[in-house]
């Protein structure tokens, strides 16, 4: 059986210096300037008005109520959960007791959504826009450059991804194009920003939109405040409550082997 | 605290400590950790770490216990000229900077007076909403502090430090069905505090001397502290000290009547368990004062007060209240 045709293509090394070393460098430094023009752009998160810290943190202290009521003795416990669900129920810790029932407004008409929304959009241009001047400017000086070889052999599925721009049939497919490369570097380059810029940059989409709305689950704009309190009334009712100190002086004889 | 370290919190270090930590301001203050370069080369050229920070920080309330005010007004500019005066935590720093400034009670009032006009500016602000409560505790207004608190716990009712301010306030007025009802709520935000669990179980003990149902609370709770944190000294110690309490009224069968605090403590423990705990305790509390005495590694981070109350306890059946 004959050895399958290795393929050679010499390559100018030259192409090295010119398209390969500069596409590199172009995204890393694309990469640490979003990240500083993030940092400019970012504003910082808007202050809640005391109402709504009171009607959040009143929420909070319900769900640890439940989650903790073990460490009550059972007087204690059983008053708080009346004083709770009563409260609960009759919203006395909503931040806008009038609103109570009504259906929620249009986020497009708050002005507080609005804003967040407009934090992404930003986010969103300064990954774009950099991502487009740099493919256009690629695609204008380096189109249909074959400028590497991988070192492993790869099945014909990424001749897609590795060649876009050449439109070789037979090509090998450890030919790397120079588009190819540009976008290899784009999804690739994550740990390099994270050796420079530190594991919180925001360098690259998908760190930023992680951090894009933290604490959301909670009590986020789009949830009713009233149906949260009331359901964690309804939690706080069905509880079975166990106190944790019952039997507590046999547990430490036990422990320490009395 | 056997080690000097700046990076931990500086309300509990004794004061050898504190003031081993001030020393070190000239050291840290020589070195500057923003860059003086101008702007594009001194984010590539800072040393700043977000421990730095922290370290400013410590350094400021350390040396303003020990009376280094020059090196804390140092510390404070710096932290000002990095984060900005309108920053809520600067603003909290400097109003202790102040704070610890005023020697008259009057000059106290005009900070306080401060206070009042930052909070109208901006009402979420919840570090000088405690430092106003400081205020009125070091004028010697325990029922204002109190007030207040309630008013900062009524808007942020997850704040566990509040609590526990407001429980000792209340204990110090006597009102100890109050402090016992913030310490609970401590207790929900954070379980497993064995030392909340400790502190619980002494305001029990010294709201109502001599009772069943109140000494035993009392007991279970020095056991769940015990149980949390198997070496804590102070766990022991009112193990001790309640359970010897405890005894001869177990052990008096008339006292033993069947009442309807039962129904809400459970029943009181078992007279021979209660021997036991005793005794378990006696021994762990010899056990650790003779450690402590012989300087062993491991024991050397104790309280010496504490130890020294301890070797008290076991010498002469304690302190009487």
């Amino acid at each position: 059986m004959a050895q399958p045709i290795v393929q050679t293509i010499h390559r100018d090394p030259a192409l090295f210096w010119w398209i390969l070393l500069p596409i590199t460098v172009v995204m890393v430094l694309t990469g640490i300037l979003r990240h500083y023009a993030m940092i400019l752009l970012q504003t910082a998160p808007k202050k809640q008005a005391l109402p709504q810290i009171r009607q959040q943190r009143s929420l909070v202290r319900g769900i640890n109520l439940r989650t903790h009521a073990k460490v009550l003795p059972p007087a204690s416990f059983q008053a708080r959960k009346a004083y709770m669900v009563s409260a609960y129920q009759e919203g006395k810790f909503l931040a806008d007791p009038e609103s109570r029932g009504k259906p929620r407004p249009n986020p497009m008409s708050d002005p507080a959504a609005m804003e967040g929304m407009m934090g992404m959009m930003k986010g969103n241009m300064a990954m774009m826009v950099p991502q487009t001047l740099i493919m256009g400017w690629i695609n204008a000086f380096f189109s249909g450059f074959v400028i590497m070889k991988l070192p492993f052999p790869l099945t014909p599925q990424f001749k897609s991804m590795l060649q876009s721009g050449v439109g070789t049939r037979d090509l090998d497919v450890r030919w790397v194009s120079s588009l190819s490369w540009y976008f290899l570097t784009l999804f690739g380059l994550q740990p390099v920003y994270n050796f420079i810029l530190g594991s919180n940059n925001s360098a690259t989409q998908s760190t930023q939109q992680m951090a894009a709305n933290p604490g959301a689950g909670l009590m986020g704009p789009e949830q009713d405040p009233d149906k949260l309190f009331l359901s964690e009334s309804e939690n706080l009712e069905v509880l079975e409550y166990k106190w944790v100190l019952e039997g507590i002086e046999d547990r430490l004889v036990i422990k320490f082997g009395l | 605290m056997s080690h000097a370290n700046l990076l931990s919190p500086p309300s509990s270090i004794p004061p050898k400590t504190a003031l081993s930590l001030s020393q070190k301001a000239p050291l840290i203050l020589a070195a500057s950790p923003t860059s003086s370069l101008p702007w594009p080369l001194s984010l590539l050229f800072s040393r700043e770490s977000p421990e730095s920070w922290t370290i400013h920080e410590n350094l400021f309330l350390s040396s303003l216990r020990t009376g280094d005010d020059k090196s804390a007004r140092l510390t404070l500019d710096r932290m000002t000229t990095r984060f900005g005066a309108d920053n809520e935590r600067i603003i909290a720093l400097r109003g202790i900077y102040e704070e610890a400034l005023a020697n008259t009670p009057a000059e106290l009032e005009k900070v306080f007076q401060g206070y009042e006009k930052i909070l109208r500016e901006d009402p979420t602000n919840l570090s000088i909403r405690k430092r106003r409560v400081a205020i009125l505790k070091s004028l010697g207004r325990p029922a204002d502090a109190i007030t207040a608190l309630t008013v900062l716990l009524e808007n942020s009712p997850t704040d566990v430090e509040a609590w526990a301010e407001l429980s000792e306030l209340y204990a110090s007025q006597g009102l100890w069905a109050q402090a016992i009802y913030s310490l609970e709520e401590v207790l929900l935000v954070m379980p497993n505090a064995w030392s909340a669990h400790a502190q619980l179980a002494t305001l029990y003990y010294l709201s109502t001397p001599s009772n069943i149902t109140t000494l035993s609370l009392s007991l279970r709770y020095f056991c769940r502290s015990i149980e949390l944190n198997d070496t804590y000294l102070r766990g022991y110690y009112g193990l001790k000290l309640v359970s010897q309490k405890l005894l001869p009224l177990l052990s008096d069968s008339t006292s033993l009547k069947r009442n309807n605090d039962e129904e809400e403590a459970g029943p009181p423990p078992k007279l021979a368990t209660v021997k036991k705990l005793e005794e378990l305790a006696t021994s762990k509390l010899a056990e650790i004062v003779r450690q402590y005495n012989a300087g062993k590694t491991g024991w050397t981070g104790l309280d010496e007060a504490e130890v020294i109350a301890a070797k008290a306890l076991l010498d002469h059946g304690g302190i009487e209240r």
